[in-house]
């Protein structure tokens, strides 16, 4: 890394997607608006849940969430990974998980930037 | 001609172009039906059997079609020889024969909902080819045309207004057949023999079509009361449009009534009430009261809507999981045991019946013609085989060639791909493959029970 001593975190949540817009005001209040969000399917503790078609049933067990990826240098991960996990819950199986992944270097396009200053 | 016969004439050929008309946007109906049951995967080609239908259907009918319904008709039920091509037919001519081939490429077009998702382009538009070169033609000649003389069922008595059977009815077991015949998806049923649920891709494109069909159908129904006019002794007089009323209230009950029957039916099995299966129920709804509608008491219009709707998700389960026939679009149930059994029930309240019960309604409960449900049975019995028998030849001759079908890789990918080189929803991500049972389901869906 070109500044040495500041680590870059990759901070990746999976979230209930009615809850996107309460995670992207809290990411701005603790001062990492910056993130990128994927539409993902996943299973976790949540129960599976019953469709149908012409009335058939099926079971759906990947439930549809939102992936929130952020990658923090300067803001504390804990303090980011503490404000998606009070802005994404709602106490019910569902709600998701958040991992906080290591990230070896980053650049910014645009500048060429490296490490922190990318980020 | 006299000033009443222009007049008549004039006026008839405004109204039959107007029905031709609309019963010719229930391809737009059609389509948009079952591309919205079909997956991402396979929604041009579902569109592209339409448009080329209707394309190869009418030419064919007006090369051949028409006068081999015309001269086989008349073969068997005592008329005159007629042209088999429609060159010479002259203005009137062309406009009936436009108004008998929008009903032909009607019953060719419920054909490719069945067979979806599966078989050979090349395949379907031959056996289009040959519905509409053969197989249509023998059935409208046994029931609707024998130039100079009276078709052979019609002769028998049996009775069938604007192609419950006919049409409708054909389509739905020809359907069926094909499908039996082609055998199902890839990811129908699993190893086990187990019922793999397959949604469709759109629900909103399956209800759209089914409001287009339910419009389109008025011309169907109502306009097989075909004359507005006559020019009698007194001079101009009612035709058809003597009875036209009774039309518009039968297929309107038998709509309404469909819908009501599906949806009471799924709910009562599964507590939800099916989107797709109230669509199903409109038409199922239309197609039972088809074959009768110009002599139907109120109280049958009711009845038999109702039980077009009722019978289709006991029909469609008896298919799917009894016969293991992947009849993709439920074109059987739809169209033919709906068809079938409007034939066959009418007698029970018919208007040339004796009232049971007209202190309650006006018509009766019911209002039985005893006399009819023989040729009634006999009619449906007769076009049923010939329909079975025909389209197996057809489809067992090309699964003898190997021509029937796409070759799985190509299935997996989808025949948007395959036969059409198209990706329909480019913009929406492919439709990648999940291991699990083969099926392509982003949401990991599997059969519950």
């Amino acid at each position: 890394m070109t500044d040495g001593d500041t680590e870059l975190e990759l901070v990746m949540a999976m979230i209930r997607q009615e809850k996107l817009g309460d995670v992207k005001k809290a990411l701005v209040e603790a001062g990492a608006p910056h993130m990128t969000v994927t539409n993902v399917s996943g299973r976790g503790s949540q129960p599976a849940k019953t469709s149908r078609w012409r009335g058939e049933e099926y079971s759906i067990d990947l439930h549809q969430k939102a992936k929130v990826e952020c990658v923090v240098a300067d803001v504390p991960a804990d303090d980011v990974v503490e404000a998606i996990q009070e802005a994404a819950h709602t106490g019910e199986p569902g709600d998701g998980k958040i991992f906080v992944l290591p990230v070896t270097d980053a650049v910014q396009v645009r500048t060429g930037d490296s490490g922190a200053d990318a980020v | 001609m006299e000033m009443a016969e222009v007049l008549a004439e004039g006026v008839n050929t405004v109204w039959a172009l107007t029905v031709i008309f609309l019963i010719f946007f229930m391809h737009a109906g059609f389509a948009m039906l079952e591309s919205g049951q079909v997956r991402s995967k396979n929604v041009a080609n579902q569109l592209t059997k339409n448009m080329l239908t209707w394309a190869i259907g009418i030419v064919v009918f007006f090369l051949a079609g028409m006068g081999i319904a015309n001269n086989f008709g008349s073969a068997v039920g005592g008329g005159e020889a007629s042209a088999l091509a429609m060159f010479d037919a002259g203005s009137q001519g062309w406009v009936m024969w436009l108004f008998s081939a929008v009903f032909a490429m009607t019953a060719a077009t419920i054909v490719s909902g069945a067979v979806a998702g599966r078989a050979k382009l090349r395949a379907y538009l031959s056996y289009t080819f040959l519905l509409a070169l053969v197989i249509y033609p023998v059935v409208s000649g046994l029931v609707w045309y024998a130039p100079g003389g009276t078709p052979w069922l019609t002769g028998l008595g049996f009775h069938d207004f604007a192609g419950g059977m006919v049409v409708h009815g054909v389509g739905g077991i020809a359907g069926l057949t094909a499908a039996w015949m082609l055998g199902a998806r890839l990811d129908r049923y699993d190893a086990s023999g187990k019922l793999q649920v397959i949604p469709g891709h759109s629900i909103t494109f399956a209800t759209l079509g089914t409001l287009v069909l339910c419009f389109g159908w008025y011309g169907f129904n109502v306009g097989t009361a075909a004359t507005v006019f006559s020019v009698g002794e007194g001079g101009l007089m009612l035709g058809d449009y003597s009875y036209v009323g009774r039309v518009v209230m039968s297929t309107t009950l038998g709509m309404t009534m469909g819908a009501i029957g599906a949806a009471a039916m799924t709910w009562k099995r599964t507590g939800k009430v099916d989107t797709l299966y109230v669509a199903n129920g409109m038409l199922a709804g239309l197609v039972i009261v088809t074959g009768t509608a110009d002599v139907l008491t109120p109280m049958g219009a009711l009845a038999l809507g109702l039980i077009g709707g009722l019978q289709l998700p006991l029909v469609f389960d008896f298919v799917s999981r009894k016969l293991k026939v992947d009849d993709v679009c439920a074109v059987f149930p739809v169209h033919g045991t709906a068809g079938a059994l409007g034939i066959v029930l009418f007698p029970l309240w018919s208007v040339n019946g004796t009232p049971v019960g007209e202190g309650v309604v006006s018509g009766g409960l019911l209002s039985v013609e005893p006399g009819m449900f023989a040729p009634q049975i006999i009619g449906v019995a007769v076009i049923t085989v010939w329909t079975v028998v025909a389209t197996a030849a057809v489809w067992g001759a090309f699964k003898a060639v190997g021509q029937d079908r796409v070759s799985e890789e190509e299935e997996q990918a989808g025949l948007d791909t395959a036969e059409h080189g198209i990706d329909s929803y480019p913009e929406f991500g492919r439709p990648e493959a999940v291991t699990d049972g083969g099926a392509v389901r982003t949401d990991g869906g599997v059969q519950d029970d």
